[in-house]
Formats: C-alpha cells, sequence, structure tokens
C-alpha cells in the first residue's frame, strides 16, 4: 500500500523515528567501541563519555552549561586515552569585535615560519603534512597564485620573486557555510568561520565550495606528538579533530578571543602579517586598509573575505 | 535518551528555525568594507581583559599613532655592551687594532656599494652612550626609530601606524611594539637568505 | 489467500521472498557471485572504516572521487525511469505498460546504490542523524546538498511504493486503482526531472569551480542521463528477454532506441557546445578542461580516459542512430552497452575529478581510485544488481500469473 494506508498517527511516527535511532545508535555505538580493536574499546568511563558525545547537540543550540558539559567530557577523554592535561575554552565571540588580516606581499620573504608555528598550534595532523597556511613564490608581473610554487624548499627569499600567503580567508559570504547540509559551519559574530567537527558528517560539499582552498579534511587518525600538542585549546579551534571531520584556519580561535595575535602574525619574523579589529577605527588593520593599496584574492566571487594583501 | 530525543526534537524545530531565519538575516547584512566604513566609534582595547602586562621593558614613543600613545620595547638592555661610556670616555682610546679587537664582530652593509654608511653616521661621537641626529641631537638607542626614521621616514610612519613591523604578542590591550633594531640588524639590517622553516608537500603523495 | 488487508501483504512479501529463491542453478551461482562481490566490498568498507578515507586516492585537492562520480551517474541512471514511465501511464503506450515495472525496479536499484555511494564517501557517516529535521539541524533551503537528500529519498519512495501496490494488486488477482496512483505518477515524473536537475545543481552552484559553474550543467546531466539509462534499460530487457518467460515486443527496443539515439544526440551537441565555450578563447576558467582533455604541467591520466569516453559516446549514437542490420540485436545491444559505458566514463570521473583539478589555488594532481574505492564500488554495485533482482524476479513472475488469469477470465 502507499505509505498513507500505514498507521501514520503523530505516535507511530515518532516511536519509529525512535525505534530506529535507537537502532542506529547501537550500531553505531558498537561501531564506535566495538569494530576499532585494541585501545578504544577500552574502560566503561570511556565507553560512556564517548556515549554521550555521540548523542549531543549542535554547539550552537547548547546551553552554557551543555557547552561546558561537552568540554570537560573531551578534557576527560583526553586524560584518559593520551594522559593529557588540557585548557578546552568555549569563550564565544567578543562584542564589537570582526577580526581582519592583512598580508604584506612586499615583505613577505618566504621563511614560512607562519606555518611551521600554525602546524603546532593548531594540532595539526604530523603524519600527513597538514597545512592550513601555504605560501606561493611568485614570479613578478603576476598575482594569480596558480602561477606560484608553493612547494619550493630552497633557501628564501630568491631573487626577483615575491611571496604570498594564502589560508582561509573567513568570508562574511562564505559559499561554505552555504554549502553545509548539517549548518556545521557558520561565520561567528566576530567573523571567524568555524566549524563544529562533532557536528560535521564529513561530507566534504564545503570543500567543493571554498574558492580558496582553505578547508582540510582529516582523511585519517590525526597523529600529533604528546609533547607536541598544544594544550590551550578551544572546542571550534585546535582542539584535536575526530577522524573524518573538516578543518580548517580560525584565525585561531583560542588566541585572538583571549586578545593574543594568531600564531602566525605571532611567528613572522618579517611583520608581514597585520591583525585587529576591523570595527576599531584605532587598530593597525584600519590603518593599512586605509593608507595601502590593498586587494582581496577573487574578488569577483562575492565572497567577501577579510583578508587583504597590500604592497609597500 | 528518551528526553535527549523528545526535548531536542522541540527545542531543535524552535531553535534551528530562530538560527535558521538569523543566517538568513546574517547572509543579507552589509559587506565588510560597508561595516568598517560605518565603523568609526573608538574601540577600548583594554575591555579584552585577557591581556597581561608584557614581562619585557618598553618605553613609551615620542610618537603617537592614531590610536593615541603607544610602548616600545626597550633596546639598551639587549645590547651588551651598553654603557658605550664605560671604555668611551672624554679621551679618545688609544689602543693598536682597537676596531677590530674590540668591535670586529661588526660588518657595515648598510647602504648599497659606494655609499655605505659609516660608523658615525649614526654613532654620537661626542656622547657615546647615544645616537646621532640630522642635527647633531643626542638620540637615546631606546628611541632609535627616530634615528631610522631620518632615512626610512616611509617605513616609519608606516610603523607608527601599524603596516610596517608587529605588535608584541597581542592584538587588544596596551599596544607594544617591536622597535626596528628588534627584527633589522642596525648594521646589516636586510634580512638574511635561510632555508625555510618547514615545506609543503606534494599533495598527490 | 486471506481477506484482510494486513495479512495479505504480509503472505504477499513472503511470496515474494519464496520465489527469489528460486531459479535455475545458472542464476543462483550468479546471485552467489553477487554475494561474493558484496561480501568483498564490506570486506573493503570496514578497512575504510577503520583507517579512515586516507585508504582511498582522494585528498585535500581531489575531495571526492570515484565514490561521488558513481553516485552522480547512477543518479542519471534512476532518473531515466521516466523514459519508461512517461509513455507507459502518459501515454498509455501497451508496450511500455508491460516493461515499466522493470524500469522501476532498475531506478530503485539505482536509487540504494546512490545512497549507498553516498553513504561510504561520507567521512562521519555515524553521524548522518544530525541531518534528520528536528533531532539534527537540517540546512534547507540554502544547501543544495539537503535538497538531494530530500529528492532522491522521496524518488526512491514514490519508486519503491507505487509499484508496490500495483504489484500487490496483481497479487490478490485485482486490477489496480489507477486513480489511487496515477497522481504519484505524474508526481515521479515531475520528480525524475527534479532529481538530476538537483543533482547537477550540486556542482553547477559553486562558483569556485568554473569548470562546473555553468548553465548547461543541469540540461547535459538530463541529456546524458536519457541516453545512458534507457541504455541500460534494454539491455536488462534483453537479459529478461531472454532468460525468462517473460516476453517482450520487438516494438519496446524499437521505441527505446529512439529515445536514446535523440538524447545521446542532444548530449554530444551540449558536449560541442561546452568544448567550444571552454576553447575557443580559454581563460583561466579552461583550466579545468585543458587538464581534463590535453593535460597540465605534465600531468595527463584523464586524457586517454576521455577521449575514450567521447569516441565511444559517438561512435555508439551513430550506430544507434543509422541503425544498420536494422534494429538487429546482435548491433544493437552492443552500441547500448558502448554507449552506457562511454556515458559512465564521461559522467562520473571525466565530470567529477576535473571539477576538482586544478584546485583552486592552482595546483595540480592526479587521481587514481585505490583497491579500497573498487572494491567498495564494486560490492555497492553487486548491491544495486542484487537489489534489481530481488525486484524484478518475483515481479515477473506476479505479472506473468496475473496476466495469465486476467486471459482466462476474459476466456
Amino acid at each position: 500500500m502507499k505509505k498513507k494506508d500505514m498507521p501514520d498517527t503523530q505516535c507511530s511516527r515518532r516511536s519509529f523515528l525512535k525505534t530506529t535511532s535507537i537502532a542506529a545508535a547501537a550500531g553505531s555505538a558498537s561501531l564506535v567501541t566495538g569494530c576499532i580493536p585494541g585501545k578504544n574499546s577500552g574502560s566503561s568511563e570511556e565507553f560512556k563519555l564517548k556515549w554521550e558525545e555521540y548523542f549531543k547537540e549542535h554547539y550552537r543550540l547548547m546551553t552554557q552549561e551543555e557547552k561546558d558539559a561537552t568540554i570537560s567530557r573531551l578534557v576527560r577523554l583526553a586524560k584518559l586515552q593520551r594522559g593529557l592535561d588540557l585548557q578546552m575554552s568555549s569563550r564565544p565571540a567578543r562584542e564589537q569585535v570582526l577580526y581582519g588580516y592583512a598580508f604584506n606581499i612586499s615583505r613577505c620573504e618566504g621563511y614560512m615560519d607562519c606555518v611551521k608555528a600554525c602546524v603546532k598550534e593548531n594540532n595539526l595532523d604530523r603524519k600527513s603534512k597538514t597545512q592550513y597556511i601555504r605560501i606561493f613564490e611568485m614570479e613578478p608581473g603576476q598575482l594569480d597564485p596558480s602561477t606560484g610554487d608553493a612547494k619550493y624548499f630552497h633557501e628564501v627569499p630568491v631573487d626577483n620573486k615575491f611571496y604570498m600567503g594564502v589560508q582561509c580567508f573567513q568570508c562574511e559570504n562564505a559559499p561554505c557555510v552555504k554549502a553545509c547540509p548539517t549548518k556545521a559551519t557558520w561565520r561567528e559574530p566576530d567573523g571567524i568561520v568555524v566549524v563544529d567537527y562533532d557536528w560535521c558528517i564529513g561530507c566534504r560539499y564545503c570543500m567543493a565550495a571554498c574558492p580558496y582552498w582553505g578547508r582540510r579534511f582529516n582523511w585519517g587518525k590525526p597523529e600529533i606528538p604528546d609533547e607536541e600538542v598544544t594544550t590551550k585549546q578551544h572546542y571550534l579551534g585546535n582542539r584535536i579533530r575526530p577522524m573524518g571531520k573538516v578543518e580548517k584556519c580560525t584565525f585561531c580561535v583560542q588566541r585572538t578571543r583571549e586578545g593574543k595575535l594568531p600564531a602566525c602574525a605571532e611567528a613572522c619574523p618579517t611583520g608581514s602579517r597585520v591583525f585587529g579589529n576591523l570595527l576599531d577605527p584605532d587598530s593597525e588593520i584600519r590603518y593599512v586598509l586605509k593608507h595601502k593599496k590593498v586587494f582581496r584574492m577573487k574578488e569577483e566571487l562575492g565572497t567577501d573575505p577579510k583578508f587583504w594583501y597590500f604592497i609597500d | 535518551m528518551k528526553e535527549i530525543i523528545h526535548g531536542s526534537i522541540l527545542r531543535s524545530l524552535v531553535l534551528g528555525a530562530v538560527l535558521l531565519t538569523s543566517h538568513l538575516a546574517l547572509a543579507s547584512d552589509k559587506s565588510v568594507l560597508d561595516r568598517i566604513k560605518a565603523a568609526n566609534e573608538p574601540f577600548d582595547t583594554m575591555k579584552i581583559d585577557s591581556t597581561h602586562p608584557l614581562s619585557m621593558k618598553t618605553v613609551r614613543s615620542n610618537d603617537s599613532y592614531q590610536g593615541g600613545t603607544f610602548k616600545v620595547l626597550t633596546r639598551k638592555d639587549s645590547i651588551e655592551r651598553f654603557r658605550c661610556s664605560g671604555c668611551h670616555k672624554d679621551k679618545k682610546v688609544q689602543v693598536r687594532d682597537g676596531v677590530s679587537f674590540t668591535h670586529g664582530d661588526i660588518v657595515i652593509n648598510h647602504g648599497s656599494e659606494g655609499t655605505s654608511l659609516s660608523c658615525s653616521d649614526c654613532h654620537n661621537e661626542k656622547e657615546r652612550d647615544f645616537l646621532v641626529g640630522k642635527k647633531g641631537q643626542k638620540i637615546d638607542f631606546d628611541h632609535s626609530y627616530q634615528l631610522c626614521g631620518k632615512c626610512h621616514f616611509r617605513q616609519k610612519s608606516d610603523w607608527v601606524g601599524g603596516a610596517h613591523g608587529k605588535r608584541v604578542k597581542y592584538w587588544a590591550g596596551e599596544r607594544v611594539v617591536y622597535n626596528c633594531a628588534t627584527c633589522h640588524n642596525p648594521h646589516s639590517p636586510r634580512f638574511k637568505k635561510r632555508m625555510p622553516a618547514t615545506f609543503s608537500r606534494p599533495l598527490d603523495e | 489467500m486471506s481477506t484482510t488487508s494486513q495479512k495479505g501483504f504480509l503472505s504477499f512479501l513472503y511470496d515474494c521472498f519464496r520465489w527469489n529463491m528460486q531459479g535455475s542453478l545458472s542464476f543462483q551461482i550468479f546471485r552467489l557471485l553477487l554475494f561474493a562481490a558484496m561480501a568483498f566490498g564490506i570486506y573493503a568498507y570496514s578497512y575504510q572504516a577503520r583507517s579512515g578515507l586516507e585508504v582511498t586516492g582522494m585528498s585535500n585537492i581531489v575531495s571526492w572521487g570515484f565514490y561521488i562520480s558513481n553516485f552522480t551517474f547512477l543518479v542519471g541512471v534512476a532518473a531515466a525511469a521516466v523514459m519508461l514511465i512517461l509513455p507507459a501511464y502518459m501515454f498509455h503506450d501497451p508496450d511500455f505498460h508491460r516493461v515499466v515495472i522493470i524500469g522501476e525496479g532498475v531506478a530503485v536499484g539505482a536509487l540504494v546504490m546512490c545512497l549507498s555511494f553516498i553513504t561510504v564517501d561520507l567521512g562521519g557517516p555515524l553521524q548522518a542523524w544530525h541531518l534528520i529535521p528536528g533531532i539534527g539541524q537540517f540546512n534547507f533551503p540554502t544547501s543544495i546538498l539537503a535538497w538531494d537528500v530530500l529528492v532522491l529519498n522521496g524518488y526512491l519512495l514514490l519508486n519503491a511504493l507505487v509499484p508496490m501496490y500495483i504489484l500487490y494488486c496483481h497479487y490478490k488477482g485485482q486490477k489496480a486503482d489507477e486513480r489511487k496512483y496515477r497522481p504519484f505518477v505524474f508526481l515521479s515524473i515531475f520528480w525524475a526531472f527534479s532529481i538530476h536537475m538537483v543533482t547537477a545543481f550540486l556542482y553547477q552552484g559553486l562558483p569556485a569551480r568554473p569548470f562546473w559553474n555553468n548553465p548547461l550543467m543541469g540540461p547535459r546531466f538530463l541529456a546524458s542521463a536519457f541516453a545512458a539509462g534507457p541504455s541500460l534499460i534494454i539491455l536488462v530487457l534483453a537479459v529478461v528477454h531472454n532468460f525468462t518467460n517473460y516476453k517482450l515486443d520487438k516494438k519496446v527496443f524499437h521505441k527505446l532506441r529512439l529515445i536514446i539515439v535523440i538524447s545521446a544526440i542532444i548530449n554530444l551537441i551540449m558536449l560541442f557546445s561546452e568544448i567550444f565555450k571552454e576553447f575557443y578563447f580559454p581563460t583561466h576558467h579552461s583550466i579545468a578542461a585543458t587538464y581534463l582533455f590535453f593535460g597540465l604541467e605534465g600531468h595527463d591520466a584523464l586524457v586517454p580516459w576521455i577521449w575514450t569516453s567521447i569516441s565511444g559516446n559517438i561512435i555508439a549514437t551513430l550506430i544507434l542512430a543509422f541503425n544498420p542490420g536494422d534494429n538487429n540485436p546482435k548491433v544493437l545491444l552492443p552500441a547500448c552497452f558502448l554507449l552506457f559505458i562511454a556515458i559512465w566514463m564521461e559522467k562520473g570521473i571525466g565530470l567529477i575529478v576535473p571539477g576538482l583539478i586544478p584546485s583552486p589555488m592552482g595546483e595540480v594532481v592526479d587521481y587514481l581510485p585505490t583497491w579500497v574505492e573498487l572494491g567498495v564500488t564494486l560490492g555497492i554495485f553487486a548491491l544495486g544488481i542484487t537489489v534489481v533482482t530481488w525486484l524484478i524476479h518475483p515481479a515477473l513472475i506476479l505479472e506473468e500469473r496475473y496476466e495469465k488469469m486476467r486471459a482466462s477470465k476474459m476466456d
């Protein structure tokens, strides 16, 4: 019969949903804890924490108590599984703050100190050598990064070449935010486009949608040596991501919401990276936008990014 | 888990709808440049309360930037043999090959071929604990930016505004910037060639 | 047979199951091979689930690969069932009326494969419940992927439930009430077009990917679907005609050939239009097409692939159009098979991978599926064929019984 002929009271549909989800949950729980051999089928406390983590809400819909609860679960899990002592924050966006970034392509010498600092700060997977930042060695005469070479490894700077770094540009009109089917990625009020890693289903539609190659995927389980883990973390930022989830540069949300510069700006030895609050008329970033000739990449796409390039 | 499903269905529907509409509203927000144009109210960066005073020594700059005064990292504490007047008193130092013994590690690579700077272009011959300005005035080492800015005036005005150089550690809180000599060796200011700190993998391995 | 509908329905299901267990030795061996392929697919997938998607050939640049390619192609095959439904129910063509149930079975099988391909491609399949509105967050109508989830599942329901209703009526010896199912049939006709347009819009709506971001994607998808889908259906019908007692009139094949030829010619015209746009005055946006057709910076893995596909497409279209041998199945069936494979090549890997190469920052890599992807794909194709077999086998037995009963009633 057509579906209308099945008993279709509210109760039955809900119980159908409930039964299916219980079945799915039981199945998934067994997959999570059973299918993976060895250490992951560990203690019952670990199982309980993972169980609760599995059923939690979307981060944006959580109350502050729920946010605190999930953070304490994640911190506890890290302690149980790896013996790490983490400090995880859920600090919301600061008021009247909109982060902006400027990159001086006359000053960058291609040292890649920013790339190294970013990998360390954001707990990026060492095995696949994931890097949020990519530095292009460019031939003068063209500003298109596709004409550049990002795979160089020789003494820099090379005469008559200039260097240009790209990373997620935190678009105000982000195509990735539009594309996500579960709303797992969104733009925070302070302008940073973030991902709720536990909510993401790993479909990678956002990666196809990004015009700047700003997003990365955890193809395997991220591997970071214990002694290199940055323990001051933010739920939306540099906490260690699960396998199969999308991640991206977050302008170091764990640092910038505490008033610190992002790791890349901090590490740059030539001062090519300028960061600040676009809504503060006295900030350095506003000075750059006012006094320098700036441009944004692929501006014609209408993504409205908050990352500018300028020349001295 | 019953509570989770029952509660979250209601909550998700309500809050999800709110989120959806607010998402749409945000999407039709003004562009970044419009928001910047409209944002002319001063912003108190001291509101970001998690910035801490730095452990490094600073001095208040003689220049002001668009947001008022700012601080510069001191220089004197990084000069190993400061208090040049320890050796250089009223009389000339008479030691054979004295320059190469004491200051042999200094290689001057400042200026182009043929127009290279000499020691006395920057160092005050009358008062060795100071630098010398254009009109012969004393410039403190901690305020060496005033000297650099005599020739490199464009970089100096950029440095004051924030397009050149760097803030120390924080984007918020009290503004402390690196002084010129922190990044540029005053005797050989250009950045050196070196290997990059890391490399990027080819992506199809 | 009991009279209450609940019990009758259960015995209907049980009888279908029983009929599926019957069959000749070659049929059973065929099903055993399919089962073995599915088992291998499950093994490959479990390896992928444990180690992560890094065991596939995908990377941060080629973030979609063989799975999504097959998904894209199979949505077209599923949509092509409309090419049987339209003549059967709208124009009441009696030849098509007899075979429409087979088309719907193929559509269901293709849709099951589509949903399976998406599931195995997900990095977090256990989080898929996050899509369910009410419990999760469903980004409808903003995200095209959300639209796709809705239309695919809706089409699956339509194509599963309408034939099930009709078959159940025939099982009970009754004529199915047209007034009950006709609106849903009309709905499924429009829905078939929409599933494929929506899938095309997944790619078409991304300004980040100039290879995809053109208005011809949607119509091109429809044209290639209506060429490849009916080709597959012709092959299935040939199998049914030759290996079962359900005999078909040659006219069905001739009419399907006509549908295929028209669609294949439109597809080629659209292909030419795309090639003209890319290569008459190549811009930076043509760089992906350059990679596909001619190679870029020494990376030319897809060049032989696409040229084989286009040659096969043209040869098959010409054969089907000029019809040498005058509808001789020995000519028609290989041509249909060639067309199906050629379009699979062009619309699968030949569409998805060049859209992602070069990266938006201009970096060129190659993509090659690994044994894991091939194994899982094999398993899913076996699953699709199994589903189609399980649906068609009892359906044909039922329909034969029903026809015999109708014929004997009229005597």
